[in-house]
């Protein structure tokens, strides 16, 4: 028997909900056959794949090791966990959820603190006045010593927080943080602010893969045919289809809408008659059906589309080159 | 979670005898016997972390007892020497140690657990003659293991800073430049920074500038209250009031330079130019410090620099062989004078094989109530042995 393809999806909360939207926009469903509270799962119709529910770290640290194919986890995460990440993990797609900044905080009240020289230049006369180093907050001790050095900060000490991280300076065990926001409130709400360019990481939910796992034919097979049905849906929701049929539908006039509006003929050019089906990027359309009745179509229809399949298979192409290069 | 199967660990070996007649030979010490001694491989994080920075926690093995201290296996012996010295009834005295044992970092593509061998030398108040003597005393070691004539390079980092603290320079510049001496990269890209834009960078100050211009300490006190209370911000954490307006009076200050005028960055850029042997060095410096009109402010470190090539001399060094370099640092923040590293001249690229210098800020850092001189260096046991093995061999 071979071994299935295994893919790490988050096993709870709104990473959980966004990962099965995600894939059941793609037709693809993801069962528990054993019941709500199972950790495994799989995918229904759709054989050779076994899901396996984690929490985002040990997704992040079996993707490190290779003991699963896929996951689902925070590029934050990845950055942080998994040194030289780009060389051990292939990064196929953005998922468009789970959106969230890495970001430099200091208290509102260094109102002398606009950006990361100010604080590079606070830091030293810092310890030059205290005789010790100014400590920062943080689960992210990786991509703070990483971003700390690329501006020449030296004069700072890492204090590792597991939780309530914003909490620290008003707490007194840190003067600064490095943490996860999105909307900025709970910093602020702790008195903390932004440092201008103090943007780390912005990070999203990514499907990634791990270089490190065995991809047999079969899986390769299996993770092809996955990401063709991705790639379809991806494809789908990219256009919309646009018919019409007039007699001065010709080749010259599908160059111009190309030209115009990003259009595709999916099916060749028009025939004889003038019947024409295009791919339309959706804030197109309406200008393409003007563009269309003004040089003679009587009738214009545009519908969305579930899914267009493709020769092509980017993110299976893109899988595929990585894993050559190792 | 299984562990990763790769992780480099030495292979059980005897004492190297070399090793140990090298150090044998310090307690001996023809001038000063240095005594041996041997410190907990376990020790705490603290030190080596506030010292040494972020950059070497990464290279770190940490660990933490059940109080939740955080401990480490030693990742060099200098700290942990200057511990057990402070504790002991000399401390503030002149002394001086050996030391022979494993330290621990992680090091990409080679063993994390390696042997050094090394002298700490306290509380002497002839720096000179002592410096000099740490130079000898690490040319022994590579003799020992059969390099008899590394290359030598050295610096000294008081030179930089008596010349940055001579220049006439806004005080944010004068301590980001200095910080910034062990960082290259970093130090031109603030040159750039200074040459091209206003020193205190932002417009949004301008108005508190303005407004500072000229006030006192305690109006900056009030200015910087009101502005905090007007922005409705009740808590300052960390820092003070005092330190936030105080920061900024010193880029307000009457006549500060808004940027690095294009001569004095030509002067400093001319004065990290600077290499040759530490006879042609001195007479280029005094030459620099001259036409820059600041020879007072230099005298006392480059009289301290020439008085030490003297005593390189006298321990019969071949100083005109040494490759100084006014801008060669250590990339260890604690050392504030003389720096020297001892390389294989055929394998340059694979780092030193001795170094060390002069850190007279780190006694007082850790706990000495006054300043105590402090110098010192380290072998690499391991890289020796392999240079050693090569030279056997009859590698060219």
């Amino acid at each position: 028997m071979n071994s299935p393809l295994i893919l790490a999806v988050p096993s709870k909360g709104r990473l959980q909900e966004n990962a099965e939207t995600f894939f059941a926009r793609a037709g693809l469903d993801l069962v528990k056959p054993r019941g709500a509270r199972d950790y495994r799962g799989t995918i229904k119709n759709f054989d050779g794949i076994e899901i396996a529910y984690l929490s985002a770290a040990e997704i992040t640290s079996q993707l490190a090791q290779g003991a699963v194919h896929l996951g689902i986890t925070g590029e934050d995460l990845i950055r942080e966990m998994i040194p030289q990440s780009d060389q051990r993990i292939v990064f196929v797609t953005p998922m468009g959820f789970g959106h969230a900044n890495v970001v430099v905080a200091v208290p509102q009240a260094w109102i002398d603190v606009r950006n990361m020289a100010d604080l590079d230049d606070v830091a030293t006369a810092f310890r030059h006045r205290n005789n010790r180093k100014m400590r920062l907050a943080t689960k992210y001790a990786n991509l703070t010593r990483g971003f700390f050095a690329e501006h020449g900060i030296v004069d700072y000490r890492i204090v590792e927080s597991s939780g309530a991280t914003e909490g620290a300076p008003a707490a007194g065990t840190a003067e600064m943080i490095v943490d996860i926001t999105t909307t900025g409130a709970t910093l602020a709400a702790n008195g903390l602010k932004v440092v201008d360019d103090g943007t780390i990481l912005r990070s999203q939910a990514n499907l990634v893969a791990a270089r490190a796992a065995t991809w047999d034919d079969g899986q390769r097979a299996t993770v092809r045919l996955l990401f063709d049905r991705i790639a379809a849906q991806r494809r789908a929701e990219a256009f919309r289809e646009v018919r019409t049929r007039f007699p001065g539908m010709n080749d010259a006039l599908l160059t111009a809408a190309r030209e115009t509006f990003g259009v595709v003929s999916p099916f060749g050019g028009p025939t004889s008659s003038g019947m024409l089906t295009l791919h339309c990027p959706p804030d197109k359309v309406h200008a393409l059906a003007t563009f269309l009745r003004e040089r003679g179509a009587e009738t214009v229809s545009v519908v969305a589309l579930d899914y267009v399949y493709d020769r092509e298979n980017p993110l299976y192409a893109k899988l595929a080159a990585e894993l050559e290069r190792r | 979670m299984t562990m990763s199967s790769h992780f480099p660990h030495s292979p059980r070996r005897e004492p190297d005898p070399r090793a140990e007649a090298l150090v044998a030979s310090y307690t001996r010490g023809a001038d000063n016997p240095y005594v041996r001694i041997a410190p907990p491989v376990l020790q705490p994080a603290e030190p080596f972390l506030d010292l040494g920075g972020e950059d070497i926690r990464r290279r770190m093995f940490l660990t933490t007892d059940p109080e939740g201290r955080e401990l480490c296996l030693r990742p060099d012996l200098t700290i942990p020497v200057s511990c057990d010295y402070l504790a002991s009834p000399q401390a503030g005295e002149p002394a001086g140690f050996c030391y022979l044992g494993p330290v621990f970092r992680h090091r990409d593509g080679a063993a994390a657990e390696f042997l050094q061998v090394g002298i700490e030398s306290f509380g002497r108040q002839d720096k000179a003659a002592a410096d000099a003597e740490m130079l000898a005393l690490g040319l022994e070691a590579t003799r020992q293991y059969g390099v008899d004539a590394p290359v030598i390079r050295m610096g000294d980092v008081a030179l930089f800073g008596a010349f940055i603290d001579a220049l006439d320079l806004a005080p944010v510049w004068r301590r980001r430049l200095k910080k910034d001496f062990n960082r290259k990269a970093s130090l031109a890209h603030d040159l750039d920074q200074m040459t091209l834009a206003p020193a205190n960078g932002s417009k949004e100050y301008q108005g508190v500038l303005a407004a500072l211009n000229g006030s006192d300490p305690k109006a900056a006190r009030h200015l910087v209250t009101d502005l905090l209370s007007i922005a409705g911000i009740a808590t300052v954490g960390g820092r003070s009031v005092a330190e936030i307006a105080d920061r900024f009076l010193e880029q307000s200050a009457i006549n500060a330079p808004t940027r690095l005028p294009r001569e004095t960055r030509a002067l400093i850029e001319r004065f990290l130019s600077l290499t040759g042997d530490p006879d042609e060095a001195a007479s280029e410096l005094r030459k620099l410090a001259a036409d820059a009109g600041i020879d007072g402010a230099l005298g006392a470190a480059l009289d301290l620099f020439e008085t030490r090539t003297g005593f390189m001399v006298t321990r019969g060094i071949d100083v005109r062989g040494i490759e100084f370099s006014t801008g060669f640092g250590r990339r260890i923040d604690y050392y504030t004078g003389f720096v020297f590293e001892l390389h294989d001249a055929r394998a340059r690229s694979r780092g030193a094989l001795v170094a060390g210098g002069r850190y007279d800020g780190l006694l007082s850092w850790l706990g000495a109530r006054a300043q105590i001189p402090a110098v010192g260096f380290a072998a690499a046991i391991d890289d020796l042995i392999a240079c050693g093995a090569l030279r056997d061999r009859g590698q060219p």
